[in-house]
């Protein structure tokens, strides 16, 4: 068990060592200085110098590189271009937001995506069935943003049942204010639920239906337990363990769509950073926001395998 | 096997696939969408310039409405057409031949197995559209840059799965028959691993290239796009910026429709592939 939590922890701090160290050369390489954005033209060649050693880029790169590892550790992602501020607090301020929605979308597609799933390979080639596979090959062929512009138009202007901005009503207070916050978080939420959720059901959906085959769940039938004991209890749990891996894998491409449900409802989080700082050319930010990011998946992947440690005594001894 | 059993197998395979609705559907939609790609553009004309008509619904004229600038969407779509596949076909074609060498590499070479198990993992879990936007965003956007972004971000679900099914084969007693013959490990993978796959690698095209269309629509959307060509997500884009979004529906849904259709129909044809292979679910 150890062992398995050793192995999972140096992948997660590989995975993290990898992004960050791609993106360093990567800024470093590519032909855009960055120095460039900032340097005006009418700028003396000693205000030039004086900025490239601001951001540190004096110096050979090799020792650029252990500065970028230090500043990294200590929680310095660099300085924005454009607000002159550092990227990480200007990140940090935005990154709740964006953790609230991709973790309900995520919460929400496995409370919906796994009776689903469940109930497709109970009645398969039912109707029920039929529906669940249709609706989870098309769900992933939905682009995010067309989705979120569907249900913006629909529910909230046409219908004016949710906000079509923003995160929550500032003139609100205690409860009021929760309420504010989840009526504003519905929109973003569904967008990214609809789509995220057919691969989730359709995984399931094949796992169920191998599990189900297996003789132990012939033998609990045969001892006269209740369908929905049988189902519930003793299929799921093992039908549930690979699909979890692969939702762990899933949560990259979450918070993409996240990116993107977030610029359409102008939701205040790093993805509509990230949108904003791409109409800038603001690279630092950029750069902050991905490792921010990779990041915060890199730790969400790790917390699904624990969960899905405990869940399986074969690893868990 | 004689030479004719290969033949009918193969014809046999082919109406299969056909057989259905989500097979010749697919394809038809596929080859329609080819069509405006290539010839769309000859016919069409390149939206641009500013027209009178602003913000016009659908009409005789105008068939899918015009945006803020009173350009028609519909010559928007078509255009758009050329970029969504160039880059959805070029992109995915990169990513298939590094994922297919990777994933080869990975089943047959033992010591870069754990480096290219390691490698596509962390390919897999990294959040792929904000560092496809960081990476677009240095190089200056551009067709060619995200093609090239694309293609080389998307290889790892192509290694996984090439690499997963190269394994089974690897272990096969006609492999070790062919190193007993003398065959190096680079005649195994290209002669005896590579046409084991190759069904596979057909499957992993249309999926590829399926997200690729999706990946350039997110990147042309976020502003990250050629701004000098058309692409679907670009028309959303501009719909966003000119503030549009929730009273022109017209400049939002036909790229939506567009990017579903094509999409779903690649990745239909994807799967219909697949089933009419397998004897377990051909026919069905």
């Amino acid at each position: 068990m150890l062992s398995y939590i050793a192995k999972k922890v140096f992948r997660a701090v590989l995975t993290i060592w990898i992004a960050v160290t791609v993106t360093f050369f990567l800024l470093r390489l590519l032909p855009a200085d960055p120095t460039l954005l900032v340097i005006e033209g009418d700028m003396t060649p000693e205000m030039q110098e004086s900025l490239r050693a601001r951001f540190g880029l004096d110096k050979p790169l090799h020792i650029q590189y252990g500065l970028y590892l230090a500043q990294l550790v200590s929680g310095d992602l660099g300085v924005s271009f454009r607000q002159l501020a550092p990227v990480a607090d200007i990140i940090l301020a935005r990154l709740p937001w964006t953790l609230l929605l991709a973790g309900s979308a995520f919460l929400v597609t496995l409370l919906v995506g796994i009776p689903l799933g469940v109930h497709a390979a109970v009645k398969r080639g039912k109707a029920v069935d039929k529906v669940v596979q249709f609706f989870g090959t098309t769900s992933n062929a939905i682009f995010v943003p067309s989705m979120a512009i569907l249900l913006l138009v629909v529910l909230g202007a046409n219908l004016a049942l949710f906000p079509i901005g923003g995160s929550i009503d500032p003139d609100t207070r205690g409860v009021a204010a929760y309420l504010s916050l989840f009526h504003h978080l519905a929109l973003p939420l569904f967008s990214l639920v609809l789509v995220q959720i057919g691969p989730y059901a359709l995984t399931l959906r094949t796992n169920m239906l191998e599990v189900l085959g297996e003789d132990y769940i012939k033998s609990a039938r045969a001892r006269g337990l209740s369908q929905r004991r049988v189902v519930w209890r003793h299929a799921l749990r093992n039908a549930i363990l690979p699909a979890l891996t692969l939702m762990g894998l899933q949560l990259g491409t979450l918070v993409g769509g996240a990116v993107l449900t977030e610029t359409i409802f102008a939701y205040p989080g790093v993805g509509r950073l990230i949108y904003e700082s791409v109409q800038q050319l603001d690279y630092p930010v950029l750069q902050g926001a991905f490792v921010m990011l990779a990041f915060t998946v890199v730790v969400a992947n790790l917390l699904t395998d624990m969960i899905a440690m405990l869940l399986n005594p074969r690893i868990r001894t | 096997m004689t030479l004719a059993t290969v033949t009918t197998r193969r014809r046999r395979n082919r109406q299969s696939f056909m057989s259905t609705p989500g097979g010749w559907l697919s394809i038809s939609v596929l080859v329609l969408m080819v069509l405006t790609a290539t010839l769309g553009p000859v016919i069409v004309p390149n939206p641009s310039g500013l027209g009178t008509d602003i913000l016009q619904p659908p009409s005789a004229a105008h068939w899918f409405g015009t945006d803020d600038l009173g350009q028609d969407i519909f010559g928007q779509v078509v255009w758009g057409a050329q970029i969504s596949m160039a880059v959805g076909v070029a992109a995915s074609a990169i990513a298939i031949v590094i994922g297919t060498a990777m994933g080869l590499l990975g089943a047959y070479v033992k010591w870069l197995a754990p480096v290219v198990t390691t490698l596509t993992d962390v390919m897999l879990s990294l959040p792929m559209l904000p560092l496809m936007i960081l990476v677009t965003a240095l190089a200056g956007p551009s067709v060619t840059t995200l093609i090239v972004v694309i293609g080389v971000l998307s290889w790892a679900e192509v290694a996984r799965l090439i690499r997963s099914h190269a394994l089974v084969v690897a272990s096969m007693p006609y492999i070790d028959g062919a190193r007993v013959l003398g065959a190096g490990p680079i005649r195994i993978m290209l002669r005896e691993l590579l046409p084991a796959v190759t069904p596979l690698i057909v499957v992993s095209v249309l999926l590829t290239a399926a997200r690729a269309v999706i990946s350039e629509a997110g990147l042309s959307f976020l502003g990250m796009g050629d701004p000098s060509s058309w692409s679907w997500g670009r028309i959303l884009l501009n719909a966003q910026r000119s503030g549009v979004i929730a009273t022109a529906w017209w400049q939002t849904l036909f790229p939506s429709l567009a990017i579903l259709v094509l999409v779903l129909a690649a990745t239909i044809a994807g799967i219909r592939y697949n089933d009419s292979r397998d004897p377990r679910t051909k026919g069905v």
